[in-house]
């Protein structure tokens, strides 16, 4: 196999195995890694919209006087937004602020009302309370009818209403929904934080189709780093 | 130091380790423990196998190299499935990314796929890949509005729109049959609600990563979103279906062994947690 194979799979093994370094501890390994790896983001999306605005450019604005002259426009306004690393002129800023922040606002509103709210509110509704043949989503159905009302409840009266007369029971059904949401989310987070470690591991074990010529890289710098790591954490100052 | 303290108190170190063990240890010494099919697999499959014929199809890549893990294992078998039944349904694929790597993804899924050799589909005919589209949910509906000019040329060929054929009859959102998004946050599938599937009504499945899950549900529930693939698992149970087995199904012992350590690590740090506290009150 060729060294230009060879070499971004040893690059990759190397940064894998550099981020999760950190899992023993702060070390350099793990710095020049989040360093490079920050630095390559920010440049492959320059890149990546530099290259739009070319081809937008030549395809598109270009084409007559007038679009050339509101490409160019947009192209100052876009400018302005490094106006905010400077006292002086970081009003300028503000603009390209303004009208990013109007747009998107603009663009969700005219929406968000039917798809985010109105939409849940009609399925909220339209949930029928047993399901023949199905014991388990009744039993589900049943819950988030009487759940979700509570949590708006819940947030509906604040402070001392929370404590008086039905709201009571209410708060309570709220906040055992609330928890209950709250472990659901955590639950997915760890899965997913595993996925992505197991994704590394196939990775680096060469699990196909992840290059073969990994798992050689994965023994051979996980040694180093680990003997690094371990020289490094004995050597350093211990008052540090 | 009694046991129970010392339990409350590992180095995390250990439980790192630990993690690897258990995520390693089915890697290279496969466990074929079962996997049963969930109800959103089976979903997916059945709305990919009951797309009508001449659908219109876009997939958006909304991730990057980041959310490869997860993601890219349901893109795969996805677009198996889809290339697979392009022949006989006469299906026109696009593909876009509102995620900037979602680009980069896709390389890596075409170097790994090579649609034209394996499945008899010809680019800009029956599949066509337009690239990253800009400004998040700006652009999202600027695309809704008018493809060409977002993206006045293809991705992988750089040459105009009108030199390929699939993109004659796709101009706006309402040349569109079907989305299919892979994503791992946004922009993503509120995005694209508010920009196409309110305004315009196209039907809309996704794919996305266990945080996302919990955030998706009440989309589903309320039908604005068609099927829901949450996570590695579901991506293997997936490929179960498909007959192709790939990565996911390759990691689904490790993610049942994440599981268990997890319970565990749970169970244990409680019992310890519940015992000297009740030793402390005593």
């Amino acid at each position: 196999m060729s060294l230009m194979t060879l070499l971004p799979i040893w690059a990759a093994v190397f940064f894998t195995l550099a981020i999760y370094s950190f899992l023993y501890g702060e070390n350099p390994w793990f710095r020049f890694a989040e360093h490079v790896y920050a630095g390559v983001s920010v440049g492959y999306a320059v890149a990546f919209n530099l290259d739009y605005l070319r081809d937008q450019w030549v395809n598109r604005w270009s084409m007559s006087g007038g679009m050339a002259v509101l490409y160019l426009f947009a192209l100052a306004m876009g400018l302005l937004w490094y106006a905010r690393f400077n006292k002086k002129y970081f009003f300028l800023y503000r603009w390209t602020l303004a009208i990013v922040v109007g747009t998107g606002i603009g663009m969700a509103l005219r929406t968000v009302v039917f798809t985010q709210f109105l939409d849940q509110i009609i399925a909220q509704a339209r949930i029928p309370l047993f399901v023949s043949g199905d014991p388990l989503q009744s039993v589900s159905n049943i819950l988030l009818t009487i759940m979700t009302p509570c949590v708006l409840l819940y947030f509906w009266f604040t402070g001392g209403a929370r404590e008086t007369g039905p709201m009571k029971h209410i708060a309570k059904i709220a906040r055992y929904t609330i928890m209950a949401g709250f472990g659901a989310a955590y639950g997915y987070t760890v899965l997913t934080r595993f996925s992505l470690l197991i994704g590394r591991s196939q990775f680096l074990l060469g699990n196909p189709p992840n290059p073969p010529e990994a798992k050689m890289a994965f023994i051979t710098i996980a040694l180093v780093m680990l003997a690094s790591l371990i020289g490094y954490d004995l050597l350093k100052p211990k008052n540090i | 130091m009694s046991i129970l303290e010392k339990l409350e108190n590992v180095e995390r170190r250990y439980i790192y380790l630990l993690a690897w063990v258990f995520v390693l240890f089915p890697l290279l010494f496969p466990l074929g423990l079962p996997i049963p099919i969930g109800r959103e697999s089976k979903a997916w499959k059945e709305y990919i196998e009951n797309i009508p014929s001449d659908s219109t199809i876009i997939v958006s890549m909304d991730y990057g190299v980041s959310g490869m893990p997860e993601l890219y294992p349901m893109t795969v078998a996805t677009m198996h499935h889809l290339w697979t039944d392009t022949a006989s349904k006469n299906f026109k694929i696009v593909v876009i990314a509102s995620w900037n790597q979602g680009p980069l993804v896709f390389d890596t899924l075409l170097d790994q796929m090579n649609p034209a050799s394996t499945y008899g589909v010809v680019y800009g005919e029956d599949w066509i890949e337009l690239g990253w589209i800009p400004g998040s949910e700006t652009g999202m509906a600027a695309l809704a509005t008018d493809m060409w000019s977002q993206t006045p040329k293809d991705f992988l060929e750089n040459r105009p729109l009108s030199e390929y054929p699939i993109m004659e009859n796709i101009k706006t959102a309402e040349d569109i049959d079907l989305v299919v998004s892979f994503e791992t946050g946004t922009p993503g599938l509120p995005e694209w609600l508010r920009q196409w599937n309110t305004p315009y009504g196209t039907p809309f499945i996704v794919g996305c990563i266990g945080v996302s899950v919990p955030g998706m549900a009440p989309y589903l529930a309320s039908g604005q979103l068609d099927a829901l693939m949450p996570g590695l698992t579901a991506s293997g149970e997936y490929e179960i279906l498909i007959g192709r087995p790939g990565l996911a199904v390759s990691g689904l012992d490790a993610v049942s062994m994440s599981h268990l350590l997890v319970v565990l690590l749970v169970v244990v740090g409680n019992i310890a947690f519940f015992a000297s506290k009740s030793k402390g009150v005593n």
